[in-house]
């Protein structure tokens, strides 16, 4: 029964990734030592312009940056620069009409990240831990839908999850698909995961039903947020319970949901607010592990439940709100509907979006666009980021985005061509420079800003040198003869890894370091976005 | 062989004092690290999880030490530990990150952190290469604004390998060029790199037979010896140990960390010996716990724990505590210990020994210093 089961979930996820991928090429099996590799071997034309033109910009702030002939090809998406970007942008923003064989083939084989909650348990943690960050280093290294890889990024840090606190070690990879991914651009339809999950009927959320129609708006996130069982599990939401009058809530989620998640720090509550929004999400649990005979046959464990008799259904006040009596799990939904649409949460939102995209201290006029444009559309997460792309100060703040070190080595994967499995030897990079995927400690996800991460200069030019001479592992591999043939020569492919023309300065270190690439990738230039 | 490398190594031969700075990151509590045995609130508010008198390490005869933290036995019956009660900030979100900042940065909107003012405050305005080390993998909120702040996670790591000299002429050119934060930071990682490689492919023995452990914070405490000893103008280090936010059941989320940060400050002091009368290891964290257990056999965000100060010519061996009292009436907001002692009023006299008295405004602004009598 386990094993059948367990098969019918790897051809499931297998035939769905087929379908997905449809393509003439045939996808590689992605095997640990191997690594997954685009094979283009056609020319390129890189930028050439003096300073970081629009499309470079784009191409640096959509995405994990440019993989060679993508400038070329955005570039061709318009007749002039201004009507190639906002091609490019609706292309972006709409992930679900982009065919991606590469981001399919790169995943493939690696079998975790498509099971049911309950079948997560079968799985050793390490190997979960490792699927998923194999998974997120591919899927950004290799996939077309790259705002939404970059926006599944933003997402993780916003609902930070350490997974090695208790039972999320087993549950984050099911909270990565079924709320970081589904709900990170809106509803992207990307249906070859969650419905083999879907298919085989082994899970369901706790108090989902009432939704007929599906939305994915922000609002809906928080919400599968919530009740996800990872979240549960890492803000201790699972033991926020009254039994007796004199129980006191466990405030740690209720805390969080305001200052990070919905309002921000500054967002008008009090400990006050904390502690009663503690009392309405009382009795909601998660269903725990249990080891032993018959435990391959219940699919249970992991299961999300509101209990009743652990629920405070006395009236509660939230923000001046009052919450009657007796409303029992809709206390939930009530909560989520005074904060995820709350001003504070737009200029919450607006701030930290800005900040990524725009600049580490966000300009106030760009803040405010974005805002409305959130509050306007309810939380639609597209809607939001066309408003803000549609900035001045998005289209005129360039190359000031200091790369956090995932990003780094993404984005030299990326310009280099790179055949690589995503494995441990690239996460012990991350890892070393501090920004490893699913490794940080406290809700409120990595910084986004660049002074945390100056530091690691050292780290970043030995990657850049490793990287340049095959030192990486047998997993990763690069061409770099072939690379510069394709691009037409070092100075041509120097302004590939640039976004620009190299300047004089650079020309002669490329000469003097003795390996030109790595140069270009540990250098100054190649350090921002 | 050792010794004689040593004292090849000694560089500078810099007389400098060194300070270490310990953050315990979660909020650690303190009620349960340094029990106050004789408040009978303690164990009413607490009558699951509260260390009994006859199990902890007497202090005095009011506070005992959980006995998972008895290696601090040692530097405190010395006289070299004191420990500071009742401590923490102003600060009354019981956010991890609101309290964080706030410790770190000295102040709401303080520009930079506080000890990244300090060391501007120096006489040599602390612009060494490793005037400031953090030792993990990312510089943390107390060093921002540091003239210099060098990661750190080990000294083997710490170069661009063998026959770099090219690579490392090309790249000191271009970031030469950058006349900003990052053009700063390049300079003082080039500067790291001529100092470190000096120390690299010695093996390090460290001094009194001190043994420690292999758990990252004693590590990096035994990483932090050697720099010392090596004398490469270690001024300032900041290390976490995280991971006390012990809001379910406390004791499997203490149990594993007190021993590790107990063991790394013990081996630290044995191996440093008379060094460390130029050295000064604080330990803070951002909150305490709330004095009533919940119903998970935790405790959630409070407001006043312990602090740690050994070293540098403190006068040890005391529990220093103005001790509020565990009644419910003296309590602070939801059930929470008060906070006493102003944690700038015991990282203010620790800063004085530096010389920099006339600027210890500028490192704590905005606040009306009452500095505790640390070195009697």
């Amino acid at each position: 029964m386990e094993i059948s089961r367990r098969k019918f979930v790897q051809l499931g996820s297998a035939a769905g990734l087929t379908v997905a991928a449809g393509c003439n090429r045939m996808p590689e099996i992605l095997v640990p030592g191997s690594g997954y590799s685009v094979n283009d071997k056609k020319p390129f034309k890189p930028p050439f312009t003096e300073s970081v033109d629009l499309i470079s910009h784009h191409l640096n702030r959509l995405s994990f940056g440019p993989r060679p002939g993508e400038y070329e090809r955005v570039r061709k998406m318009g007749e002039t620069e201004e009507e190639a970007v906002a091609a490019y942008i609706e292309e972006q923003l709409h992930p679900e009409r982009i065919s991606d064989p590469e981001g399919a083939a790169s995943i493939r084989g690696i079998e975790t990240l498509n099971l049911p909650a309950d079948l997560m348990f079968e799985f050793r943690e390490k190997v979960l831990l490792r699927d998923l960050v194999r998974g997120t280093n591919q899927r950004a290294i290799f996939s077309r839908r790259q705002l939404y890889e970059v926006m599944v990024q933003f997402w993780t840090d916003h609902f930070n999850i350490d997974p090695t606190k208790g039972d999320c070690r087993w549950l984050k990879t099911w909270d990565d698909r079924e709320v970081v991914r589904k709900y990170a651009l809106g509803d992207v339809g990307i249906k070859s995961e969650s419905s083999v999950a879907k298919l085989i009927g082994a899970f369901a959320l706790g108090g989902n039903e009432e939704q007929d129609k599906p939305s994915f708006k922000f609002p809906d996130m928080v919400r599968a947020s919530a009740l996800s069982p990872a979240m549960l599990w890492y803000l201790d939401g699972r033991e926020n319970r009254t039994e007796e009058d004199e129980d006191k809530p466990n405030e740690n989620y209720a805390r969080e949901l305001l200052e990070l998640h919905t309002l921000g720090v500054h967002g008008g509550y009090t400990q006050g607010d904390v502690m009663e929004v503690a009392r309405c999400l009382t009795g909601w649990t998660v269903s725990r592990v249990k080891k032993g005979p018959g435990f391959a046959l219940d699919n249970q464990y992991g299961k999300v439940e509101f209990k009743p008799g652990l629920h405070d259904d006395n009236e509660k006040t939230v923000l001046g709100e009052t919450i009657p009596a007796g409303e029992g799990s809709k206390d939930l939904d009530h909560v989520l509907r005074i904060v995820s649409l709350h001003p504070s949460t737009a200029k919450h939102l607006a701030t930290k979006l800005c900040r990524r995209f725009i600049a580490d201290e966000p300009p106030a006029d760009a803040v405010k666009t974005v805002a409305q444009a959130f509050l306007k559309s309810e939380g639609d997460i597209r809607e939001t980021l066309r408003a803000l792309f549609a900035t001045d100060n998005f289209r005129n703040t360039r190359g000031n985005k200091f790369k956090r070190p995932f990003n780094f080595i993404v984005s030299a994967l990326r310009a280099t061509d790179a055949r690589t499995d995503g494995d441990k030897p690239i996460y012990d990079y991350m890892l070393r420079m501090g920004h490893a995927p699913f490794n940080f400690p406290t809700p409120d996800g990595y910084p986004e800003e660049a002074t945390p991460w100056m530091g690691t200069l050292l780290w970043r030019w030995n990657f850049a040198l490793a990287l340049s001479e095959n030192r990486i592992d047998n997993g990763t591999r690069i061409n770099p003869k072939r690379l510069a043939e394709r691009a037409g020569g070092g100075e041509s492919l120097m302004a590939h890894l640039l976004g620009r023309k190299p300047n004089e300065p650079e020309i002669e270190s490329w000469r003097e370091s003795g390996n030109g690439l790595a140069l270009a990738l540990a250098s100054p230039a190649f350090q921002w976005s | 062989m050792a010794a004689n490398s040593q004292l090849a190594l000694s560089g500078d031969g810099d007389q400098r004092q060194t300070l270490i700075a310990v953050f315990l990151r979660g909020g650690a509590d303190g009620l349960n690290m340094v029990a106050p045995f004789e408040d009978d609130g303690y164990f009413k508010a607490r009558p699951r999880i509260a260390i009994k008198k006859e199990d902890s390490v007497q202090l005095d005869d009011f506070f005992g030490l959980n006995p998972l933290l008895s290696e601090l036995e040692r530097p405190y019956k010395d006289g070299n530990l004191a420990i500071v009660h009742a401590a923490g900030s102003e600060d009354d979100t019981r956010s991890h990150f609101e309290a964080q900042d706030l410790m770190e940065h000295g102040g709401l909107l303080m520009p930079g952190g506080w000890l990244g003012r300090f060391l501007r405050a120096l006489p040599d305005g602390g612009n060494g290469p490793l005037s400031a080390v953090a030792v993990g993998r990312s510089v943390p909120e107390c060093l921002r604004g540091a003239p210099a702040s060098t990661v750190m996670e080990s000294l083997d790591s710490f170069s661009l390998g063998k026959k770099a000299e090219r690579m490392t002429a090309a790249l000191t050119r271009l970031y030469g060029l950058e006349n900003n934060a990052l053009g700063n930071v390049a300079k003082d990682t080039f500067g790291a790199m001529k100092r470190i490689e000096k120390l690299r492919n010695e093996k390090y023995i460290p001094g009194n037979d001190a043994e420690y452990s292999y758990d990252e914070f004693s590590r990096g405490m035994q990483q932090v010896a050697r720099l010392i000893k090596a004398r490469v103008g270690l001024t300032t280090v900041s290390i976490d140990i995280g991971g006390w936010d012990s809001h379910f059941v406390q004791s499997s989320v203490m149990d594993p960390l007190m021993p590790r940060l107990a063991k790394g400050l013990n081996s630290f002091y044995t191996d440093l010996g008379r060094e460390m009368e130029n050295t000064t290891v604080v330990v803070m964290t951002e909150f305490g716990r709330r004095v009533y257990e919940n119903a998970s056999f935790g405790t959630d965000h409070g407001r006043g724990s312990v602090m740690f100060v050994m070293g540098g010519g403190v006068k040890g061996g005391r529990v220093i505590a103005d001790w509020p009292s565990l009644d419910d009436k003296v309590l602070e907001g939801p059930g929470d210990l008060p906070v006493t002692t102003n944690y700038r009023n015991v990282l203010a006299p620790i800063l004085s020994r530096f010389g920099i008295d006339d600027k210890m405004r500028k490192v704590f602004p905005d606040y009306d210093l009452k500095p505790l009598d640390l070195f009697g």
